[in-house]
C-alpha cells in the first residue's frame, strides 16, 4: 500500500528532478570548457579542488544557516505557541497574518528591507540623531544585515510546521501537566516541548536547508566579506561557465546539508517523529 | 496567571517586524514621484492605483504567477501528502532512505537545478513555458509539503482509520471522514508554503520560463532602479487580497480537529 | 501572434504528450546522457563565407532587451507601436535581460543544442557579443537589409573591434564607465579613480560586478591601456583592488544607483545614463570620466543562431537606424545613440518645447559626448576564452570573500 502512495510523488521526482540531478554529477566529473567542450575525465579531484578553494564560504553558509535556525526558532516559538494554543478563535487569522507578507514577491520584500536598513534611513537616522549609534554606523554590507535578511525570510518556514505541530496537542494534556508539575516551566519542558518536537524537528530542516544555499540575501543585503556559497555556485556556473565547478560546488553543498541531517536525526530519535 | 500579556504582546512586535517592510511597500505605492527612482518620499498621490495596467506585461505575469502557484500546490500537494502518509502510517524497505533523500531537493542549489531541468527540456525538444514553469514548481513544492504533512502526522496511528473500516466504511470514506480531517491543518500549512513558494520562485523560473513572464521575473526587470511606484501597488493589492481572505476564513473556524486524550499522549519512555 | 496564443500553444501540450515527448526524451536522455558523459561537443565557430538567404518576411518579431531601453508611453512603446503600423509585423518587446551572464545562461542551453533561443533580436554588451560569436551562437547579419545603418550609422561604431565589419551585431546604444559622486558628499571634486581609495570615503565607496568595467578603470589608473593589458598587469590591478578593498563597501549590479541617490554610497564606479537621470533630481550629483581614462562600452541588437523570424528583425534593425526613430529612443533613454544627427533633432525638439529636461538632454555631453570626452574613453579588451577564465578568477578573489 505505502508503494502506491509513493508511486506518483516519486515519479514525478524521478523525472523532473533525479534525471537532472544524475546529469548534473556526470558534469561535475567532466572537464573542459564552453568553446572546446567538455569530455568526461572522471575527475574526482575536483571535489577536493573545490572544497579547497571555497572552504571560507562553505563554513560560512553553514554558519549563517545555523544561526538563521537557531534565532528563527527562539523567534517563532512564543510566536506559534501563542497561536496555537492561546489563539482561540483567532488562530487562523493570526497564522495567516504570519504567513501573509510573504505572499509579497521576497524582491519587494528584500529591497524595502535595504530601504529601511539604509545608513540614513528611517531607523539608523532617527537612532544616529538621538545620538545612540555612531555616524559611521552601517548595516547594509555586513553580516548582520544579511542575517537579518535570512532571519526574516525563513520565519515562516519555521512558524508554520511549529504551529500545526502545536496545535495538535490536546488541551487537557496541558491541564494535566500543570497539576502534574509544579512550576510552569517544568510542564514545558516536560510534557509541550517533547510533543512539539516534530514540528521543532520539520521547522529546523525547513530553515536550515534552504538558508545555508541561500544567495539572494548576501547578494542584496551583504559585501564581499558576506559571500555565501550559493553565491559562489551563481558566479562559476554564470559567469565563469564552469559548470563542472558549479555542480561540484552543488554536491558538497547537499551532501553536506544531507549529512548533518542525518546526525541530527540521530540525536532526536526518528521514531518518534515518523511513527 | 500572572504575566499574561506577556506572549500576546510578544505576538503583537513579531507581527509589527513581519509587517514592517510591507509598511514600506504600501506606502511607497503612493510617492509622488517626478523622475524614474522611488527612493526618497516626496509626496502624497493616488495616481499610481489608476496608471497600473499602464505596465506592459503585468497583468500576463500576474496571471501567470498565480495560475502556476495555483496549479502546482494543488498537484504538489496532494503528491506529497501522499508521501508523507506512506512515510509515517506505513512501514516499507526504504523508509529511512527515503526519508532522508526526501531533504535532497530542498538542499539543492537553485541555479544549478534550474538549468540541469532546462537542458533535460531542451535535450527532450519541449518547449519552454507555462507548463514547463508548472512542472519545475511542482518538483520542487513536492519536498517542502512532504515535511510541513509530517510535522502533523508524526505519532500518527491507524487505528482510528482501522475502527472506522471495521465499522463498515470503504477505505476511501475512512481516510475521508477520519484521517483527512486530523491531518488537515497539515497539510493546508503545506499548501499555503507551496504556494508562497512557488509565487515567489526567481532562479528556477528563470531557467524554465521561455519567454513567459511571472511576477518575480516582471518585477525584477521593472526593479532596476529600485523598485518603481507600480510594483509596490500590485504589491499591496495582492497584499490586501490576502488580507481578505484571511478574514473571510473567520467565519470557518467551527470545527476543531484534534486527536483524542489517547493517542497524544507521549510515549512513556521519553518521560 | 499574440502572447495569448503563444501561451495557449505551450499549454495544449496535453498531458499525455508530455508523458509521451517525456518518455522519449527519457530515451534519448538515457543515451544522450551516455554520449554526455563522455563530454558534449565544442562550440568553436567556424569561418563561413557562405550563407543562407534571407527568407520572406514572417509577420512576426520577438525582441528581448533591458529595462528603460526604449521609448515608453503608457503600457507600451511608441517606435515598436509605430514600427508595427508600418510594416505590418506583430512584434512582441519583452525586457527580460537583466544581466548579460543570466540572460546568456538561459539561453545557452537551446543554442548548444542548435534549437531556437525564442528570439530574434537580443540586446548584449560587446565582449557578449564576442564571446557568442566565438561560440557561433550567433547569426550573420545582411547588410543588404541595413540601408539605414550603412547611411546614418555614427563611423566610430562601424567596425569595431569586438565585431569586425559588424559582422554579427549593430549598436543599440553606447555609454561610458566612470565615476559618479554627490559632490555635497565628498566635499570636493573628484578626478581619478584613485579618489575612490581615499581613505576619507572609506566604506561609502562602490565599484562594479562587471569584471571589465572594474578592472579596466584601475588599468587606466596604472597607465595600462585595457585592450593591450597582459596577465602580469591584471594581476596588479588585483593586487591594487585587495590592498583597498576595506575602503569599498561593496561591488555593485545596476542597484549602485539607488545606493549613490539614498546616501549609502557617496562615490561610486558608475554608467553616464544613469548618472544623467539621477542629475534630474538630484543635481548634486556629477559624473567625471576619470582622467586616466573611462570605459566605452556599446549595447548591440544581435540575431541569435536559429531565429525563427530573421528577416523582420532586420526590419526593425535598420528601422530604429532612423535619425527621427532614434532621436524618440534617446530622448528617453539617456544613452548614447549611434545615429548621426539625433542630437540636432533633439535641440529641435526643444526649441519646438518639449519636457524640461530635453534641454539638459541635448546639452549633455554624457549623452552626446564631444571629441575631448572621447578621446578620453577606452573599449574593453577583447578577451580570448582562456584569458577570460584568468581575468575572472582573478576577479571573483576580490569580489567573493
Amino acid at each position: 500500500m505505502a508503494y502506491w502512495l509513493l508511486l506518483p510523488g516519486g515519479l514525478w521526482l524521478l523525472l523532473f528532478y533525479v534525471i537532472p540531478t544524475v546529469s548534473m554529477l556526470s558534469i561535475s566529473l567532466q572537464e573542459g570548457t564552453l568553446e572546446q567542450g567538455y569530455r568526461l575525465t572522471w575527475n574526482l579531484g575536483i571535489y577536493g579542488e573545490v572544497l579547497l578553494a571555497h572552504d571560507t564560504q562553505i563554513l560560512r553558509s553553514l554558519g549563517y544557516g545555523l544561526i538563521t535556525t537557531v534565532v528563527c526558532l527562539l523567534i517563532a516559538y512564543p510566536l506559534s505557541y501563542t497561536i496555537a494554543i492561546r489563539g482561540g478563535r483567532w488562530k487562523n487569522v493570526l497564522l495567516f497574518l504570519v504567513i501573509l507578507p510573504f505572499f509579497v514577491s521576497f524582491i519587494i520584500r528584500t529591497l524595502s528591507w535595504k530601504f529601511v536598513l539604509a545608513d540614513e534611513g528611517i531607523f539608523l537616522g532617527a537612532l544616529k540623531s538621538l545620538g545612540v549609534l555612531g555616524e559611521d554606523f552601517r548595516l547594509l554590507g555586513t553580516a548582520t544585515a544579511v542575517l537579518g535578511g535570512l532571519i526574516y525570510g525563513f520565519l515562516p518556514f519555521m512558524a508554520l510546521p511549529l504551529y500545526v505541530s502545536l496545535e495538535k496537542m490536546d488541551p487537557s494534556l496541558l491541564d494535566a501537566a500543570s497539576d502534574l508539575y509544579s512550576s510552569r516551566v517544568s510542564a514545558f519542558l516536560r510534557v509541550t516541548l517533547p510533543l512539539s518536537l516534530p514540528g521543532i524537528f520539520a521547522g529546523t530542516l525547513l530553515t536550515f536547508i534552504p538558508a545555508t544555499g541561500d544567495f539572494i540575501n548576501a547578494q542584496i543585503l551583504g559585501g564581499p566579506n558576506q559571500t555565501m556559497i550559493g553565491n559562489v555556485i551563481q558566479r562559476e556556473y554564470l559567469t565563469n561557465n564552469d559548470f563542472p565547478e558549479a555542480a561540484a560546488l552543488s554536491f558538497l553543498l547537499m551532501a553536506a546539508i544531507l549529512f548533518g541531517i542525518f546526525l541530527y536525526a540521530r540525536a532526536i530519535g526518528t521514531e518518534e517523529l515518523t511513527g | 496567571m500572572r504575566r499574561r500579556w506577556v506572549l500576546p504582546v510578544y505576538t503583537t512586535i513579531v507581527l509589527v517586524y513581519l509587517f514592517l517592510p510591507i509598511g514600506v511597500m504600501i506606502l511607497f505605492g503612493f510617492n509622488d514621484i517626478e523622475g524614474r527612482f522611488n527612493f526618497a518620499w516626496q509626496g502624497f498621490t493616488l495616481r499610481w492605483y489608476g496608471e497600473l495596467f499602464d505596465i506592459p506585461d503585468l497583468a500576463d505575469a500576474l496571471r501567470n504567477s498565480l495560475l502556476v502557484a495555483a496549479g502546482s500546490t494543488v498537484v504538489a500537494t496532494a503528491l506529497g501528502t501522499m508521501i508523507a502518509l506512506a512515510l509515517t502510517r506505513h512501514r516499507f524497505r526504504g523508509q529511512a532512505s527515503t526519508n532522508l533523500f526526501i531533504f535532497l531537493p530542498m538542499a539543492t542549489p537553485e541555479v544549478v537545478l534550474g538549468a540541469s531541468l532546462l537542458s533535460l527540456f531542451v535535450t527532450a525538444g519541449v518547449s519552454r513555458g507555462f507548463v514547463t514553469i508548472l512542472i519545475a514548481h511542482i518538483m520542487f513544492n513536492i519536498s517542502y509539503v512532504v515535511v510541513t504533512v509530517k510535522a502533523r502526522t508524526a505519532g500518527f496511528n491507524n487505528e482510528w482509520e482501522e475502527a472506522a473500516k471495521d465499522l463498515g466504511a470503504t477505505p476511501w470514506t475512512a481516510f475521508r471522514t477520519v484521517t483527512f480531517p486530523l491531518i488537515f491543518p497539515g497539510v493546508l500549512a503545506a499548501a499555503v508554503l507551496a504556494f508562497a513558494l512557488s509565487v515567489d520562485d526567481y532562479v528556477i523560473t528563470l531557467f524554465n520560463a521561455g519567454q513567459t513572464l511571472t511576477f518575480p521575473l516582471w518585477v525584477v526587470g521593472a526593479s532596476r532602479f529600485g523598485v518603481p511606484p507600480q510594483v509596490n501597488v500590485m504589491g499591496t493589492l495582492i497584499f490586501i487580497f490576502g488580507v481578505a481572505l484571511a478574514l473571510a476564513v473567520v467565519p470557518l473556524q467551527r470545527r476543531r480537529y484534534r486527536l483524542p486524550t489517547a493517542q497524544a499522549m507521549p510515549p512513556i519512555s521519553r518521560g | 501572434m499574440s502572447e495569448m496564443e503563444r501561451d495557449g500553444l505551450n499549454e495544449s501540450i496535453s498531458r499525455r504528450e508530455l508523458l509521451l515527448r517525456a518518455g522519449r526524451g527519457s530515451a534519448y536522455l538515457g543515451v544522450m546522457s551516455l554520449l554526455a558523459a563522455c563530454g558534449v561537443e565544442g562550440q568553436r565557430a567556424e569561418d563561413t563565407t557562405e550563407r543562407e538567404p534571407l527568407p520572406p518576411q514572417a509577420g512576426e518579431l520577438v525582441m528581448a532587451n533591458w529595462p528603460l531601453y526604449i521609448d515608453k508611453s503608457g503600457p507600451t512603446s511608441p517606435t515598436v507601436t509605430s514600427f508595427e503600423e508600418q510594416h505590418g509585423i506583430d512584434m512582441s518587446y519583452k525586457v527580460v535581460i537583466n544581466d548579460n551572464e543570466e540572460f546568456f545562461g538561459t539561453i545557452r542551453e537551446p543554442l548548444s543544442q542548435g534549437q531556437s533561443a525564442g528570439y530574434d533580436i537580443i540586446v548584449m554588451t560587446d565582449w557578449m557579443i564576442d564571446k557568442m560569436e566565438r561560440l557561433g551562437y550567433l547569426e550573420p547579419l545582411h547588410h543588404d537589409r541595413l540601408p539605414n545603418f550603412a547611411d546614418n550609422a555614427l563611423p566610430k561604431f562601424k567596425d569595431p573591434i569586438y565585431d569586425p565589419g559588424n559582422a554579427h551585431s549593430i549598436p543599440w546604444a553606447a555609454g561610458i564607465t566612470g565615476i559618479g559622486y554627490d559632490i555635497s558628499e565628498t566635499g570636493r571634486e573628484l578626478t581619478s579613480v584613485n579618489d575612490l581609495f581615499d581613505p576619507a570615503f572609506a566604506g561609502r565607496v562602490g565599484m562594479f560586478l562587471e569584471m571589465r568595467d572594474t578592472f579596466d578603470l584601475v588599468l587606466l589608473s596604472m597607465g595600462v591601456e585595457p585592450a593591450d593589458a597582459t596577465i602580469e598587469q591584471v594581476e596588479q590591478a588585483q593586487k591594487i583592488l585587495l590592498d583597498n578593498r576595506e575602503n569599498i563597501r561593496g561591488f555593485y549590479g545596476n542597484d549602485y544607483a539607488d545606493q549613490l541617490a539614498t546616501g549609502n554610497l557617496i562615490a561610486s564606479m558608475a554608467w553616464s545614463g544613469d548618472i544623467f537621470a539621477l542629475q534630474l533630481d538630484n543635481p548634486n550629483l556629477r559624473f567625471v570620466i576619470p582622467e586616466e581614462g573611462g570605459n566605452a562600452w556599446t549595447d548591440n541588437m544581435a540575431i541569435p543562431a536559429g531565429a525563427e523570424h530573421p528577416t523582420d528583425a532586420h526590419l526593425f534593425m535598420d528601422y530604429v537606424y532612423d535619425p527621427r526613430i532614434a532621436a524618440n529612443i534617446t530622448e528617453w533613454v539617456w544613452y548614447e545613440s549611434p545615429v548621426a544627427g539625433v542630437q540636432q533633432i533633439v535641440q529641435e525638439d526643444v526649441a519646438e518645447g518639449g519636457p524640461g529636461y530635453l534641454k539638459k538632454l541635448a546639452e549633455s555631453t554624457l549623452v552626446f559626448p564631444t571629441p575631448e570626452t572621447e578621446a578620453n574613453t577606452h573599449p574593453y579588451k577583447a578577451l580570448e576564452e582562456e584569458e577570460e577564465q584568468v581575468w575572472n578568477d582573478l576577479f571573483q578573489q576580490v569580489i567573493q570573500g
